[in-house]
């Protein structure tokens, strides 16, 4: 390339727009900066009223706690303002009067959710826990309004006046806000919040939580739908832990519930204890200076708060532990170091129990949905790590030894006559599973880090089994049969009416020509069923399951192919194969596969899938099915039914003989006109071109040949005739007749 | 004899062996996750913990990657002492080391923990006290060679001597050895030294069996690597091209006669990206 002025201006014009790309906080013009502005002033206001707090105030000017839900009973219209006229600021009981929540929940928050006593709780709950969520009710309670405020609208015209006021036409997504379904599943995701903070300013002591050992600070992801996938809800919010009771308290966060300050009020429910107020506002506190809350909003998170507030209602989540009263906190210390730092501690770790949440609430205040979740439990996340780790270790071990099967395999059938009785789409089939199996394993490294190593040895050895070794072998399959394509192929091709019978051209293509070819169909491959993969896990279930089946049916059929096969090349059945010309060269009809590949291959495939549908706590929360596995199993058996009687009976012993097409035999007598054209000799016999000797003929016409055995010598299509061993020998190399390179059928 | 080792390894199972085990098994471990299986501190595992296990596995696995780069490296120069002393006596030798070092430095580990002021907690990693005491053979009994000298005139400027170092062939694994010690910290000196002397009472024959322990034979293949001394040398090149002639004719007496030879696995794979 050429490199001159406008070339060195491209670049620098290029490399200006990848790096002036929005600064830190993310913003990109004067009406973002306002709005940033403005929305940190906020958050210091609102957190500066949070410090001088007591349990004995109401909150003031928080934006989504304005209102309690009596205001809202009493005047429903009510506007979300602050002060709000004959509003009581003073005084704080945990009632309808002060708090979002109606009575009836609040009482059943106190009497059924949080009714456990003090008692030995783990301290670290990271899991993913899944279970059974109800709908209690979705229209009896009355909404409390929690308006967006104003300075999260995006601007609304090219001006971009921030002082605009805003006029709202009522035009406002109502986004996804009932939940419809009676009863569905859910699934909590608990992290500590902690260890988010972790990159935080170095420098500075960064020690957040000083009452690590009684609160806990957790974000906690709630996703619920129905049992067909169809009504999805997902909920992320930030959660306080009280490790002494097993409480929890999850309230979402968005533009329109700065949910945060809210804490020490609401978990302070129970007992209207000074001492768990006291305590939950210094949590807040020390999570709010050591994430420095207030610097680390940026223009995503606002433009993100005010999306999801626009579609999602908020919630206000209570849940209840249950203990684990077998241990004592010095035995659930050991447990927590040895699985966040294995080194081999005392600790049980196989008969550690679950995380349960017993009982819990789920409420929306803005869209007065009440929910009740029960026995919802999953393993400590480690533990969950660790059985997804042995599972890929084995599937390691499958996947070494289907390469080696396949070695093997390679091995057996080494010449093209061998190849050319291999199925194309046996091996087409088995390599699309693996190529998507790698895509899959390579897109989960960046979904579990710390199942990086296993992950990628897993994707690798999908790799080099799909894109090395069965590429190899469908590449010298695709070569074998390359001739007998041709044909129908150019004739396509040049729109032949089939006037003039043309016979095969004699150029084959070579394999690096194939080759190319193949990978190239083999990468489109792949990335199409990247994209099909990616898309078929958001569907309903409704949709996915039957597909899952049919594709999983389709993709076990890989045998099918190769009984068609069977069936085309014909076979002989074994007690006939057994028995070939004694002194002659072993002849090349052994059955092309072998049956350690057979049953080792079917193994190996049918396990997984074995695993992912029988096995109740598999990794990949699959749900279980056990019929489809037995007729997936028995489909598989069938197969090799079929395949073992074609090597006993005969490939074709199903077929009706009128069926069975004639195959070309090389051992034939000549007529007298064509020994004359290959130059006859006194003795009738011809040169043979591999050897240079002697070939004696069967001539049809000529009495005194009769006694020649056919079986000695060859008869290529195109009319050659060498020694049976000559021409046998020379066919494990090439399918191309030695003297004019017609192709050859094989043997 | 010739000062020439064969190339490759194909001669040296045992060697190879090691070296193979050195890098594999732990890469597996880690995949696996299970690296502290192969860690030993005096205090938790086996005070509190009493995982006597790790005494025995503590060798067979480094966990630090330098170390393991670092322990085959030595593997690989201590070959010619496999092409010494043949590969059954050379496996026996190792099994003896790796048992008597192990002894020598738990017994030592604890009685050094007897003394109120320090503690010895950390042991090694690796198959440093093994590779030790076969260092010692190694320098006992492989000639050396030829030796070097790098002078340097007037390295300081101009009043300062000339320097001379004299090296010899065995330079590399002095060098390898000396970084693995230092590598591993004061436990690595001291374990470093506990194993050397090892070595030299398993030679004199004041910790017994170099003599009499064999392992068996099936471990390491009989008439593979017999140990080529002066007197049986030329017996066993001439088994060795005997038996390869043999192979030779073997494989050339395929079942099918034929002028081009069948194309190996292997470069019918390389054939598929030759575009």
């Amino acid at each position: 390339m050429e490199i001159d002025g406008n070339t060195i201006l491209f670049i620098f014009v290029i490399l200006y727009f990848l790096y002036s790309s929005p600064s830190g906080d993310g913003v990109t013009s004067q009406y973002e900066y306002n709005q940033l502005q403005t929305l940190r002033a906020q958050y210091n206001d609102e957190h500066s009223q949070f410090a001088n707090m007591t349990l004995s105030e109401n909150f003031r000017n928080i934006t989504g706690l304005k209102l309690s839900y009596e205001d809202v009973l009493k005047s429903p219209g009510i506007n979300a303002t602050y002060p709000i006229a004959g509003k009581d600021y003073n005084h704080w009981s945990s009632n309808q009067g002060h708090m979002i929540l109606p009575e009836s929940v609040i009482t059943e928050i106190r009497e059924d959710v949080w009714s456990g006593k003090e008692g030995v709780f783990p301290p670290n709950i990271t899991s993913t826990l899944h279970g059974l969520i109800k709908l209690d009710s979705n229209k009896d309670y009355q909404k409390v309004p929690m308006p967006v405020p104003e300075y999260y609208e995006p601007p609304h015209d090219f001006s971009q006046n921030f002082n605009d006021p805003y006029v709202d036409d009522g035009t406002l997504s109502n986004g996804q806000h009932n939940v419809t379904f009676n009863e569905g599943q859910v699934v909590i995701e608990i992290k500590a919040a902690d260890t988010a903070l972790a990159y935080s300013d170095a420098r500075r002591p960064s020690f957040f939580n000083s009452q690590s050992d009684r609160w806990r600070m957790l974000h906690v992801n709630l996703h619920f739908s129905d049992f067909h996938d169809e009504e999805k809800h997902s909920i992320n919010s930030r959660a306080v832990y009280d490790i002494k009771r097993g409480r929890i308290l999850a309230i979402s966060e968005s533009a329109k519930f700065h949910s945060l300050f809210a804490f020490p009020h609401y978990m302070s429910l129970k007992e209207d204890d000074k001492l768990v107020f006291d305590e939950v506002k210094l949590l807040v506190e020390e999570y709010w200076n050591a994430s420095n809350f207030v610097d680390t909003r940026t223009m995503n998170y606002l433009q993100e708060s005010y999306a999801v507030a626009n579609y999602k209602c908020e919630f206000l989540a209570y849940f209840q532990l249950s203990p684990w009263s077998a241990y004592s906190p010095e035995q659930l210390k050991v447990i927590d170091d040895e699985l966040t730092w294995p080194l081999g501690r005392r600790a049980n770790l196989s008969s550690l129990p679950p995380i349960n949440i017993s009982s819990g609430i789920v409420y929306s205040p803005d869209c007065g949905i009440n929910l009740r979740v029960s026995s919802v439990s999953g393993p400590r996340y480690e533990l969950h790590v660790r059985k997804m780790r042995d599972t890929l270790l084995f599937g390691i071990v499958l996947l070494a030894s289907q390469i080696y099967l396949l070695l093997i395999q390679m091995q057996h059938t080494n010449t093209p006559s061998m190849v050319n009785k291999i199925s194309y789409w046996c091996f087409s089939l088995m390599n699309s599973v693996d190529g998507s199996l790698a895509i899959i394993f390579f897109f989960m490294t960046s979904a579990i880090p710390e199942l990086y190593l296993p992950l990628v040895i897993c994707s690798f050895a999908c790799l080099i089994l799909a894109s090395v070794f069965e590429m190899r072998y469908l590449i010298s399959i695709y070569a074998s049969q390359a001739n007998e394509q041709n044909v129908s192929f150019t004739t396509l091709l040049r729109r032949n009416t089939g006037s003039e019978e043309r016979n095969a051209p004699t150029v084959i293509p070579d394999e690096a020509t194939i080759s190319s070819h193949m990978y190239r169909r083999y990468i489109l491959m792949m990335f199409l069923s990247m994209v099909l993969i990616l898309s078929v896990a958001t569907w309903s279930r409704r949709i996915r399951t039957p597909f899952e089946c049919v594709a999983f049916f389709v993709l076990n059929s890989y045998w099918v192919p190769q009984i068609a096969r069977n069936a085309i090349k014909g076979n002989e059945p074994r007690r006939r194969r057994a028995s070939p010309g004694e002194s002659q060269a072993p002849r090349q009809n052994k059955m092309p596969l072998l049956w350690s590949f057979v049953i080792g291959t079917s193994i190996i495939r049918f396990l997984p899938v074995a695993y992912v549908f029988t096995v109740p706590s598999n990794i990949f929360y699959h749900h279980r099915d056990i019929r489809y596995v037995v007729i997936v199993a028995l489909w598989i058996l069938f197969q090799i039914v079929i395949l073992y009687s074609q090597d006993i009976m005969g490939a074709r012993w199903f077929l009706p003989k009128y069926t069975i097409p004639e195959g070309y035999s090389y051992h034939k007598g000549i007529s007298s006109a064509d020994l004359l054209e290959h130059g006859s000799s006194p003795n009738y016999s011809i040169d043979c071109a591999i050897c240079m000797n002697d070939v004696p003929v069967y001539v049809d016409d000529i009495p005194k040949t009769h006694k020649v055995d056919k079986e000695s010598y060859m008869i290529t299509p195109c009319s050659h005739i060498f020694h049976t061993q000559c021409l046998e020998s020379w066919m494990s190399y090439k399918l191309q007749c030695p003297v004019c390179r017609a192709p050859l059928p094989p043997l | 004899m010739s000062g020439e080792a064969p190339a490759g390894l194909a001669q040296f199972p045992i060697t190879r062996l090691c070296m193979l085990t050195t890098v594999i098994l732990p890469i597996i471990a880690s995949i696996a996750d299970c690296k502290y299986w192969f860690l030993v501190y005096d205090d938790p595992f086996i005070t509190e913990y009493k995982q006597y296990y790790r005494y025995v596995m503590f060798q067979i696995a480094a966990i630090n990657e330098t170390d393991v780069a670092l322990i085959t490296l030595i593997w690989y120069n201590l070959r010619h002492l496999e092409r010494l002393f043949g590969s059954r006596k050379y496996a026996s030798i190792i099994v003896l080391s790796w048992f008597y070092t192990t002894a020598t430095i738990v017994l030592m580990n604890k009685l050094f923990n007897l003394n109120p002021f320090f503690r010895w907690n950390r042991l090694t990693s690796g198959s440093l006290p093994t590779v030790l005491s076969l260092f010692h053979f190694y320098k006992e009994y492989t000639p050396q060679i030829y030796e070097f000298d790098v002078r340097l005139t007037k390295p300081f400027g101009l009043r300062s001597k000339q320097l001379k170092w004299t090296f010899n062939d065995q330079f590399m694994i002095n060098t390898l050895v000396m970084i693995m010690l230092a590598n591993q910290g004061m436990s690595g000196l001291a374990t470093g030294f506990l194993s050397w002397l090892c070595g030299v009472f398993i030679d004199k024959g004041l910790l017994p069996g170099s003599e009499v322990f064999r392992v068996p034979s099936f471990i390491s293949r009989p008439g593979h690597n017999q140990g080529q001394t002066l007197v049986t040398g030329t017996e066993s090149d001439a088994a060795d091209v005997s038996e390869s002639g043999a192979q030779g004719s073997v494989t050339g007496g395929d079942e099918e006669p034929s002028d081009e030879p069948a194309r190996p696995l292997g470069v019918q794979f390389l054939d598929t990206f030759r575009m």
